[in-house]
C-alpha cells in the first residue's frame, strides 16, 4: 500500500485525540455559555450577597430577665386569621457621633404585626419617651434600651412590658433611613403641614455632633430624597404632639417605603446593597426574605393598614425626667387587641 | 474537526464574553423607578407630544425653567431658586431663593435675570448651637395694583431666643420696602407651620391656606378668607376635607385646589366663587397625587403636577376644561313618525334615539422623566 506524501505512522492517531468532534464541540460551547452566564449574573449579585449575609440573620444577644426564648418561642394557639402571622420590632436610631456604634437610644420603636392571611398590617408606634421597665434592670425611657443591651435588650423589654411575642427585628441608622430612600430613588408623601424647625440636630452631615439647623419641610404631596424624608419624620420641635407627632409621620414614610419598594426589580438590589452597607442590621434571615419580599407585594389596600399610636389617654406627660407615662391598664388591652 | 487548542481559545473568549454580557444585561434591567430625573433642557420633545398654549415656569433641583412651545429653557442655575410667580402685568417673575438657614423673595425678569431682592432674611452666624435669627420668606405675589408684596413669612426673629414654635404668617409688604413697614395680616396657630400659600384678590382681600389642629389632634390645611389685616377672617373649607393650594381662574369665579381628606391622597378640586364664600367642593381628579393646580390663562384647563407612575417623582399633567365643564349636551331631535295616508289603529310609538354619552376627558401628561419640585407653584403667562 503506498504511503501517502507526509503520513508518518502513529501522527494520525494523536492528531485525532486532539480534536473533538463537532457534537462534542457543540455541548462544550453551550456548556461554557452557561456556566460563563451564571458566573455572570452570580458575580453582579455578588455585593448584594456580601451585604445581606452581613446584615441579615444578625440574632440580638437577650442577656436579661426576660420571661421567654423571646425569638424562638412558639407562638400561642391562633385563630385561622392569624397563621402565618408574624411581629416585627423596628427600630430606628440616631448613630451619630453623639454616641459609640452600639450604644445609640432609638429615636423610633415600631411594632408592626403582618397577617398574611388577610393581608392586614398593624404599626404600633411607641413612644421613645415612655417611662418602662428595662429588661436590663431598673426603670428609665424605653429609647434607653437599645443603648444598654442592643437588639436583645430592646426587644426584651418591649416584650416583657407589652406581652407580645416579637419574632423579628429590624434596626436601621439615619444615615441608612437616608440611603435606603436614595437607594430606591425617593418616596412620594403627602406632608400634612409644613414641618419647620430652627433647632433641627446637624448631626448628620452638619459635622457638629451638638450643632443645630434649620429645616422647613413644606406641605403638601411631594416626593421626598433621603435627607428630606429624614427631616420630615425626625423633627419634632414645631409640632405640639412632640413625639407622637412625629410617630404618625414616621408610619406615613414607612407605608410611603413599601408603596416604592413594589416598584423595584431584582437587578435593583446589588445597588441597594451598596448603598445601604453596614447600616441595616436584621434577625430576618435570607431565606425568610426572599419568602417576605413577594408577599409584601400582594398587600395593596390601605384601609388593611392600621395605625396605633399611645395617645392621651393611655400615656400621659409629666413623668421623671421628661418621660412619658404608661397607662397599662388602658394600654395592654389595646395591644393585644392587635398583638394576640 | 477543530483542534483542541483552537476550541479552547474559543471557549475561553466565548465565556468572557458571555460572562460580561450577562453581568450588563442584569444590570440594564433595573427598574426605572430608582433611576434620577433627566434635566428639563435635556428632555426631547415627543413629536406627538402635548403642547400646552403659553409658557409655564417650573421648578427643578433649585433651577427654574420656562416651558413654551413643547421645549424647556433654563432661567437660573441650580442655586435653590424655587416657587415662581408672574407679576400681575405679566412682564415680571417673582421667585424665592432658598438657602440652608433662610430664604430670600426675588423679583427677577422673565429671562430669570435678578432685577430686585426683595427681602433680606439672612442673619449674622453665631455658633452651631444655634440657628440665630434667620427667616423664611415662600410663597411670594404681588398684589393686583403691583405695589404689594405678600408672602408666608415665619420671622422676625430674635437670635438665640430656644423658642420651638415656628409658624409662618402671610405679610403684606410695600414693593421693595423693608420688612419693618411690612404688616402680618394673619395670626397662625401655634405649632402648625403657620398660614402659607396667599392669593392676593382684586377686592383688596386674601384667600390663603391656614394650617390648625382638628378634634382628632391631627394637623390639617384649610382655606381661609381674610378681607382685613389682623382681623380673624373665617375658613372656607372644613378640616375633614384638608385642603390647600389655592388657585383663582382667570374669570375669578372658581377656586382650584387640592384636598387630602387627611389621607395620603390628594384630589384635585374645584369650588365656585363668589367674592366672599365658596360653593360645593367638586372633585375633578381622585386617582393621582395632585399637585399645585393653575388654571390656563386662556381657561382652556387646568395644569398640575403629579407623579409619572407609582411613587414616580412628579410631572407636568394637564386637564382640558370638558373634563370638569362638559359642554351642554346637543338637544336630542324628537323622533317623528313619518308620514303616511290614513291610517287605522295608533300610531306606532317612536322609540327616542339613544342620548350619546359624552367622552371621557382625561388627563394629559405632558412630561415624562423630569423630577418636579411638587412644593414649588407652577406659573402661567397666557
Amino acid at each position: 500500500m503506498p504511503v501517502p506524501l507526509g503520513f508518518r505512522p502513529g501522527h494520525r492517531a494523536r492528531a485525532s485525540r486532539r480534536r473533538l468532534s463537532p457534537f462534542r464541540t457543540i455541548i462544550l460551547a453551550v456548556l461554557a455559555i452557561a456556566l460563563s452566564a451564571v458566573a455572570g449574573g452570580f458575580a453582579y449579585f455578588i455585593p448584594a450577597a456580601a451585604a445581606a449575609i452581613q446584615a441579615t440573620g444578625v440574632m440580638p444577644h437577650i442577656a436579661s430577665p426576660s420571661p421567654t426564648d423571646l425569638l424562638t418561642s412558639p407562638s400561642p394557639s391562633l385563630s385561622p386569621a392569624q397563621q402565618g402571622a408574624f411581629t416585627v420590632l423596628l427600630l430606628g436610631s440616631d448613630d451619630d457621633s453623639k454616641f459609640s456604634a452600639d450604644h445609640v437610644l432609638t429615636q423610633s420603636m415600631i411594632l408592626v404585626r403582618v397577617l398574611p392571611g388577610t393581608k392586614e398590617v398593624t404599626m404600633l408606634s411607641i413612644p421613645r419617651d415612655l417611662y418602662v421597665h428595662l429588661s436590663t434592670g431598673g426603670y428609665g425611657k424605653i429609647d434607653g434600651a437599645y443603648s444598654y443591651g442592643s437588639a436583645g435588650a430592646a426587644i426584651a423589654t418591649v416584650s416583657q412590658d407589652f406581652g407580645v411575642h416579637i419574632d423579628d427585628y429590624i434596626w436601621v441608622g439615619l444615615l441608612g433611613l437616608i440611603k435606603v430612600i436614595d437607594a430606591i430613588g425617593g418616596i412620594d408623601v403627602v406632608t400634612s403641614s409644613p414641618v419647620m424647625d430652627d433647632y433641627y440636630p446637624a448631626d448628620v452631615y452638619g459635622g457638629d455632633p451638638y450643632g443645630y439647623q434649620r429645616v422647613a419641610v413644606l406641605a403638601g404631596p411631594q416626593h421626598l430624597d433621603g435627607v428630606h424624608a429624614m427631616q420630615y419624620v425626625r423633627s419634632r420641635h414645631s409640632d405640639i404632639q412632640s413625639d407622637f407627632g412625629r410617630s404618625k409621620r414616621q408610619q406615613q414614610v414607612l407605608q410611603a417605603i413599601r408603596l416604592k419598594a413594589k416598584q423595584l426589580a431584582p437587578s435593583d438590589i446589588p445597588s441597594l446593597a451598596t448603598a445601604i452597607g453596614g447600616e441595616l442590621k436584621t434577625s430576618i434571615g435570607l431565606d425568610k426574605v426572599a419568602r417576605l419580599v413577594p408577599l409584601a407585594a400582594t398587600f395593596d389596600n390601605p384601609d388593611s393598614i392600621h395605625q396605633v399610636l399611645l395617645l392621651p389617654p393611655y400615656t400621659r406627660g409629666g413623668g421623671p425626667d421628661g418621660s412619658v407615662t404608661p397607662d397599662w391598664g388602658a394600654i395592654l388591652p389595646l395591644v393585644h387587641q392587635y398583638f394576640p | 474537526m477543530i483542534s483542541r487548542y483552537v476550541l479552547a481559545v474559543c471557549l475561553a473568549i466565548l465565556m468572557a464574553v458571555t460572562g460580561v454580557s450577562t453581568y450588563i444585561y442584569v444590570g440594564s434591567r433595573q427598574s426605572k423607578a430608582v433611576a434620577p430625573p433627566q434635566k428639563p433642557t435635556a428632555a426631547i420633545p415627543r413629536a406627538q407630544g402635548y403642547t400646552l398654549p403659553g409658557t409655564v415656569y417650573i421648578e427643578q433641583s433649585g433651577a427654574l425653567y420656562s416651558y413654551s412651545a413643547g421645549r424647556f429653557h433654563q432661567l437660573t442655575p441650580e442655586a435653590g431658586w424655587t416657587q415662581p410667580a408672574l407679576s400681575p402685568d405679566g412682564n415680571s417673575l417673582l421667585a424665592v431663593k432658598r438657602s440652608p438657614m433662610f430664604s430670600d423673595a426675588y423679583l427677577l425678569s422673565l429671562y430669570g435675570a435678578v432685577r430686585l431682592q426683595l427681602t433680606n432674611n439672612a442673619a449674622p452666624p453665631r455658633s452651631s448651637w444655634d440657628s440665630g435669627a434667620n427667616a423664611w420668606s415662600f410663597y411670594p405675589r404681588l398684589s393686583p395694583d403691583q405695589r404689594t408684596l405678600w408672602m408666608s413669612y415665619d420671622g422676625p426673629k430674635v437670635a438665640g431666643n430656644n423658642y420651638f414654635d415656628v409658624d409662618m404668617s402671610v405679610w403684606a409688604v410695600p414693593l421693595g420696602g423693608s420688612i419693618r413697614q411690612g404688616r402680618s395680616w394673619t395670626t397662625a396657630n401655634n405649632y402648625t407651620g403657620g398660614d402659607i400659600q396667599p392669593v392676593p384678590l382684586a377686592t383688596g382681600g386674601l384667600i390663603y391656606t391656614k394650617y390648625a389642629y382638628d378634634p382628632d389632634g391631627n394637623r390639617v390645611g384649610q382655606l381661609w378668607f381674610t378681607n382685613r389685616a389682623g382681623s380673624a377672617g373665617r375658613a372656607l373649607t372644613s378640616t375633614a376635607a384638608g385642603c390647600a393650594q389655592p388657585s383663582l381662574s382667570p374669570d375669578g369665579h372658581t377656586i382650584a385646589m387640592i384636598c387630602t381628606y387627611q389621607k395620603q391622597v390628594s384630589y384635585l378640586t374645584i369650588a365656585s366663587w363668589n367674592g366672599s364664600s365658596l360653593g360645593p367642593l367638586q372633585t375633578v381628579i381622585s386617582d393621582q397625587l395632585v399637585a399645585q393646580p393653575i388654571w390656563a390663562p386662556d381657561a382652556s384647563g387646568i395644569a398640575y403636577m403629579a407623579p409619572g407612575g407609582p411613587a414616580a417623582p412628579f410631572q407636568l399633567w394637564f386637564l382640558p376644561k370638558n373634563a370638569y365643564n362638559p359642554p351642554a349636551p346637543s338637544p336630542v331631535p324628537t323622533p317623528t313618525p313619518s308620514p303616511g295616508g290614513p291610517h287605522n289603529g295608533p300610531l306606532p310609538t317612536p322609540s327616542p334615539s339613544p342620548v350619546p354619552t359624552p367622552p371621557v376627558i382625561k388627563p394629559i401628561q405632558v412630561t415624562t422623566n423630569l423630577g418636579l419640585d411638587a412644593t414649588s407653584p407652577l406659573a402661567w403667562l397666557g
